[in-house]
């Protein structure tokens, strides 16, 4: 009997415990019950169960009544000290920033990133970097959520068997000596672009080691063509850098520059920097064939077809030609004969062209004509002899030297030999349609090892022998190249997590160099003195390592090499019709070619333009739609090139006819438990040719629900976003103040609002403004916000049933012509107002419109009608003038968010944070009551097993946690939570301010002092569109932009009396174009209410 | 006659008098027993080393924030790391055995599991820093740390214990110098203690203009 304890009692007799005291005092006993597993507990026999039985049943108790003893107390937690101080300047809980940059395809954005105790939590723009406003793009915010993704790659693999890292590496090693006895014959890389000088440095290394391996550089999307079409058209390698901040005129020809090309955070806030509301403001042309961000912000807008832009943009060639210099029109812009797509231009599309041109030749070198990615060579030629035609080149435009990622050409991988394919970075399986097996097309055999460094385990790692883990850019040493040609160093924030190599180590083993410490090759690049390798780290770029402006002048052959080459690809090219169907294939701005398909947040992030969340579509044009007899949510086939896919259909306003928009990116089959199964993969039917005709759809009978976020499309004629034509504006400075509804007289108000009396003894009074007409649309600071307050994903089921948690959201409306509408009488105030989801996606105002977007966040109502209705005054408000939210009072009543007129409340219907990624894409159920899952219902399942129905496993859990920012508490199921000003940025820097006061009445913020926090989303905005501040503070910049003409607020007419107000739009269209009005919302409004009669508008 | 005897007539009374009782029980009882007045006061675990209070922060005199070193830098009053302890330690009483545990952790960089004592609940944000750049000394939570041999939760840290001295931070603060002098008074006279206290905490409250904040947002985020 060694196991259990004996009891204090004779053994013989009944044994009886007077207390439980008396039996659990014993040291043996509580040795035991300390003891996790008794000594020699396998080996109790049945002599002794019974006692076992009793014993165990005395624990029970004697746990229960240790509770009851020590009170309800929490459980014990351990502070557990570090035992020697990691740095002396360490401070717990203070966080530490770093400057590192995040690489691009073609360029790096340079960042300062959070570190809280260790652990990196939110990405912001270096604002120090010579030109940056502290603005980044959705993609960097976003990428924090990857470094702490549980599906990321995890294990170097052998066969799909994990090996360990001494034996992978070992690998790599012979394999380095195998290739350096032939010199590479059989090794070939395939690669994504990168801009660093350090992976150049290897390259070049490699291509000298391995002279005969071949070097690919594969890029799913590819944002090259840029650089590509200026070093042709300049005939040197340069690279363009288009100063949209310095154009006055400017010209799209299908560049979404302000959403989805590479670059973008940079375009939108030169953009916006040209924009100011006012005389001098620039004007945007836009020719493009999708809805995108770029048209939605366009003066003008021709729509026409993708295939077609080619022709628009020699036209205006030709009339920009025939106005500069009439007899070089004729002979450099022939115009030919051979195509006229006259059913996209007729007379108004004629006068679109020649008012266009006589703009832009107007403007002169303040021109600027941008070819869009998606393009062929040829446009972009164009575009860039007109730019050169017009002066443009060195002011609107400037050339800098930069050497392209060389290449051999991707054709040749179906054609050479290849023994080992290293994949780098890349995921062909998915996104090259015929990976692998063009690698062998009966000639070649395939590649015997394929050896894959990745950070995900995806499609291509089905194919792979041998798999790497990539380390995270904030694991990784590094640098990078900024579009800019500026160069920035990548430095870690923490060490990787799984054990991830970095590009450069990888590389380097695999040269057989000596160095392989990534730190040591990146400042073996760098070069330089240990002074300046400092500095460089610590402001995050080198500014003495700028590239060099490139003094370079067109060559006289571009226009003709542009024409020859669109004649060559015009041969194959069939006019658009129902029957042969354009397809576009774009980059997604969510998911970018796939690599954030598991990122839950950029999935449920709503596309800026369709609001559509987990999901691609198949975009068509209403026009387009009927002709096929197609409807939202129908799953059609597309076939091209005998090839197909099949996706569901979604009503595009806007859009060209004949065209059908397929986001790539989507459809992935192993990204991971949130990337899985979302979308369609339109890689299927896509060569490489961004742009293809001749397709055709076929109805396959099935629907498909599809998410978005804003089902209703239209304002209905209420003045939420104001706008006006610039011509209008400098009549009538005050007319956003006068578009208001009619607003009840304010009498002297029968309650007191007992925040009145509470502000005379603040500080501050915080405010924030938002100016429409920077703001572009892009989303940047919807997933700033998701960062920095620790808002969760929902899924797409709870997103299609409105629960999506984003505190601040985008609305996209889109406005027309309401001559085109009141055919329907909507406009008219007394019939009914509501055109049903379904009927809009019919209705013939779409197909022109134009779409503005608001930022949505809680309006801090000084009146707040949520604050009146909560039983519990969970919400309530602060001297300072927020509207806060306590999350332990709130019970969840959702009054709150029922009485919210801006419906910016957000109510956690489950418990967010915790529930597994499997719950994410659905079910949809009508009630979890009638649900089966693989044939079993739901209920019953919770009921056998409740704790295996909807909480994360605790080591993911870990793992996500690790993201979140410890300073904003991480709601649970059952309370409402909303924008908060970022109230913990507000109450750090005033405690920052007290603590440096200490026993002096220096408190006040002020922001001449730098002291004023700025919130995420202010912080994240590329385009400098929000302000927030202290509006006590007359000097403050959001006081004086409250002062502004152009500031309202939103439904300022139901005396909210909102904090966040906004500066109204000014558009600038050109008053000679055919399609010259008041903005389409001004006209709404005036139809509708009839109320406002301002000056002159200039309506022809 | 009845089915129902005479004093079944009394029944609704007794009842109704007797839910009262209990219900008026039950409620006094949650009162009292379910507040961290009762809950946390006086909680006392016992540590992993048997650290003094008494001896280092009384007896000896040395100041609170040399060992809780970032108090007045960051929200959280750290515990020292072993490293701090040997700096007198590897001198002192270097071969003591109770410091053994003290003396492994600094050699080898592992934790010593200190058990915590006060604790916020995670909704609230406290910050340490604010409030003792600002004159609240560590008394106001903590009470006498320097008289405790093994340190027990004084006070009660319920929402009515912050917001007591967020009402009337005036009754609480003292010079910022003092702060961690936890046994100092205005003076030895209780009364005119307690009038120094008055005259001179309203003048600090106005001259470094405290703010008297019982808004949630201060706390709560």
């Amino acid at each position: 009997m060694n196991s259990t304890p004996t009891t204090p009692t004779n053994a013989n007799g009944r044994r009886y415990w007077r207390s439980l005291d008396e039996l659990a005092d014993t040291p043996e006993f509580k040795e035991w019950l300390h003891r996790e597993f008794p000594q020699g507990a396998s080996e109790l026999d049945g002599q002794n169960r019974r006692h076992f039985l009793k014993i165990m049943a005395a624990s029970f108790a004697f746990a229960g009544v240790a509770t009851l003893g020590a009170g309800c107390r929490r459980p014990e937690e351990k502070l557990e000290p570090f035992g020697q101080q990691p740095q002396p300047d360490y401070i717990y809980g203070k966080p530490e920033y770093y400057a590192t940059a995040m690489p691009t395809r073609t360029g790096a954005i340079p960042l300062v990133v959070k570190s809280y105790d260790g652990r990196p939590i939110k990405i912001e723009g270096n604002s120090l970097f010579p030109g940056s406003n502290g603005g980044t793009d959705r993609y960097a915010q976003a990428s924090i959520l990857n470094l702490y993704d549980p599906d990321r790659a995890k294990r170097f693999a052998k066969d799909g068997k994990t090996v360990s890292r001494e034996e992978a590496l070992k690998f790599l090693d012979d394999l380095s000596q195998k290739f350096s006895a032939n010199q590479g014959e059989g090794l070939a890389f395939l690669a994504e672009s990168s801009t660093s000088p350090s992976r150049a440095r290897l390259q070049k290394i490699i291509a000298q080691k391995f002279s005969q391996s071949k070097w690919f550089t594969y890029d799913a999307i590819d944002s090259g063509i840029h650089q590509r079409a200026a070093t042709q058209a300049f005939g040197q390698p340069v690279k363009p850098i288009f100063n949209f901040d310095k154009a006055k005129v400017i010209l799209s020809l299908d560049c979404d520059f302000l959403g989805t090309e590479d670059d973008a955070h940079n375009h939108i806030r030169k953009f916006a920097q040209g924009r100011k509301a006012g005389e001098g403001m620039s004007r945007l042309y836009s020719v493009e064939s999708l809805f995108t961000l770029t048209g939605a912000n366009a003066d003008h807008r021709l729509r026409v077809a993708a295939s077609e832009i080619f022709q628009i943009a020699k036209e205006i060639g030709f009339a920009i030609g025939s106005r500069v210099n009439a007899e070089l029109a004729h002979s450099v812009w022939p115009r030919d004969n051979d195509v006229t797509p006259a059913a996209v231009r007729g007379k108004t599309g004629a006068k679109w062209i020649s008012e266009c041109a006589k703009d832009l030749v107007a403007a002169g070198k303040n021109a600027l004509v941008v070819a869009g990615q998606r393009q062929p060579l040829e446009v972009h030629l164009l575009a860039h002899a007109i730019n050169s035609a017009l002066g443009a080149i060195g002011n609107t435009v400037t050339l800098i030297s930069a050497e392209e990622n060389s290449s051999a050409d991707l054709e040749l991988l179906n054609h050479t030999n290849v023994e080992t394919l290293v994949v780098l970075g890349s995921n062909p399986t998915y996104n090259l349609d015929g990976f692998p097996k063009g690698l062998g097309d009966g000639n070649t055999p395939k590649p015997n090892t394929v050896i894959q460094f990745g950070y995900y385990e995806d499609e291509t790692s089905v194919i792979s022998d041998f798999f790497f883990p990539a380390a995270h850019y904030l694991e990784s040493w590094g640098d990078a190249t900024t579009s800019d040609g500026t160069l920035v160093p990548i430095q870690p924030l923490i060490q990787p997590l799984f054990g991830g190599l970095t590009e450069l180590e990888f590389l380097a083993r695999v040269a057989g160099e000596s160095q392989t410490n990534p730190y040591e090759i990146v400042q073996a690049t760098f070069g330089g003195s240990e002074e300046s390798w400092k500095k460089f780290l610590f402001n995050g770029f080198n500014s003495d390592g700028k590239a060099s402006l490139a003094n370079a002048s067109l060559l006289g052959q571009t226009r003709n090499i542009a024409i020859e080459l669109a004649k060559a690809s015009r041969e194959k090219t069939v006019p658009v019709s129902k029957d042969h169907l354009e397809v576009i294939f774009f980059r997604d701005a969510k998911v970018d070619d796939g690599r954030y398909a598991n990122n839950g947040w950029m999935q449920e992030l709503p596309d800026p333009v369709t609001k559509i969340t987990w999901d691609n579509a198949v975009l068509v044009s209403r026009k387009t739609a009927r002709e096929l007899g197609v409807q939202n949510g129908d799953i059609v086939e597309i076939s091209l090139n005998g090839k197909s896919v099949k996706g569901p259909i979604w009503t595009q306003p806007g859009m060209a006819d004949y065209s059908l928009g397929l986001a790539l990116g989507y459809g992935r089959e192993r990204a991971g438990r949130v990337g899985t199964g979302v979308g369609f993969n339109a890689y299927k039917i896509f060569s490489g040719k961004y742009i293809e005709t001749g397709a055709a759809i076929k109805k396959t009978g099935e629907t498909y629900v599809i998410a978005t976020t804003q089902s209703h499309w239209s304002m209905e004629g209420r003045p939420a976003v104001r706008e006006a034509n610039l011509e209008e504006f400098s009549k009538n400075p005050d007319f956003a103040q006068e578009m208001h509804d009619k607003e009840p007289p304010v009498v002297k108000s029968l309650y007191p609002n007992p925040f009145d009396e509470a502000k005379k003894t603040a500080l501050h009074q915080w405010g924030l403004v938002v100016d429409l007409n920077s703001c572009v649309g892009c989303n940047t600071c919807v997933v700033a916000c998701q960062s920095e307050n620790n808002i969760p994903i929902v899924g797409k089921d709870q997103v299609s049933r409105g629960r999506e948690m984003h505190w601040l959201r985008i609305d996209r409306y889109y406005t027309s012509d309401p001559k085109r509408q009141n055919n329907r009488s909507l406009f008219d105030p007394n019939a009914d107002m509501n055109q049903t989801d379904a009927e809009q996606q019919f209705a013939e105002w779409i197909d022109d419109v134009q779409a503005v977007s608001q930022p949505m966040l809680c309006q801090m109502c000084e009146a707040a009608p949520c604050e009146n209705v909560c039983p519990v005054n969970a919400t309530s408000h602060d001297e300072e003038g927020l509207n806060v939210m306590t999350y332990n009072r709130c019970i969840g009543t959702r009054y709150c968010s029922n009485n919210c007129p801006y419906k910016v409340r957000r109510f956690n219907y489950f418990d967010y944070s915790k529930r597994p990624a499997s719950a994410l894409k659905g079910p949809f159920y009508p009630t979890p009551l009638l649900n089966k899952t693989d044939g079993k219902w739901d209920l019953l399942s919770w009921f056998k097993a409740p704790e295996a129905s909807g909480m994360r496993e605790e080591d993911e859990w870990d793992l996500i946690k690790m993201v979140k920012n410890p300073d904003v508490t991480v709601r649970m199921r059952g309370v409402m939570e909303k924008c908060t000003y970022c109230v913990q940025r507000i109450q750090q820097a005033e405690i920052a301010q007290k603590v440096k006061a200490g026993a002096s009445g220096n408190i006040r913020l002020k922001e001449s002092e730098g002291t004023i926090p700025k919130t995420a989303c202010q912080q994240a905005c590329p385009a400098g569109a929000i302000v927030f501040g202290d509006i006590s503070d007359s000097d403050s910049t959001v006081s004086k932009w409250k002062s502004q003409p152009r500031n309202y607020s939103v439904l300022g007419e139901l005396l909210t009396k909102p904090r966040t107000t906004y500066l109204a739009r000014v558009r600038n269209p050109n008053p000679a174009m055919p399609d010259y009005h008041a903005p389409y919302s001004m006209e709404e409004y005036e139809n509708r209410g009839g109320e406002f009669h301002a000056a002159e508008k200039g309506n022809s | 006659m009845s089915i129902f005897p005479k004093w079944t007539n009394w029944l609704p009374l007794v009842l109704l008098i007797g839910a009262m009782l209990t219900g008026g029980a039950v409620t006094a009882g949650v009162w009292y027993y379910f507040t961290p007045k009762y809950t946390r006061v006086g909680y006392e675990p016992v540590q992993p080393v048997p650290f003094s209070h008494k001896v280092h922060a009384g007896e000896l005199g040395i100041d609170c924030s040399y060992c809780h070193s970032m108090v007045d830098k960051t929200w959280v009053a750290n515990i020292p790391s072993a490293s701090t302890c040997m700096n007198c330690h590897s001198q002192v009483l270097k071969d003591d055995p109770r410091l053994a545990i003290v003396r492994e952790s600094a050699t080898n960089n592992t934790p010593i599991p200190w058990v915590q004592v006060h604790i916020t609940p995670d909704y609230v944000y406290f910050n340490h820093a604010v409030h003792v750049a600002r004159g609240i000394s560590c008394v106001e939570c903590h009470g006498r740390i320097d008289q405790m041999d093994e340190v027990y939760h004084a006070k009660p840290f319920s929402m009515s214990f912050c917001l007591d001295c967020h009402r009337d931070p005036a009754a609480h603060i003292r010079p910022t110098d003092k702060v961690t002098d936890l046994g100092w008074k205005w003076n030895s006279d209780p009364v005119k203690a307690a009038h120094m206290q008055e005259v001179n905490g309203a003048k600090f409250v106005h001259d470094w203009k405290v703010q008297s904040l019982q808004s949630c947002s201060a706390c709560h985020r």
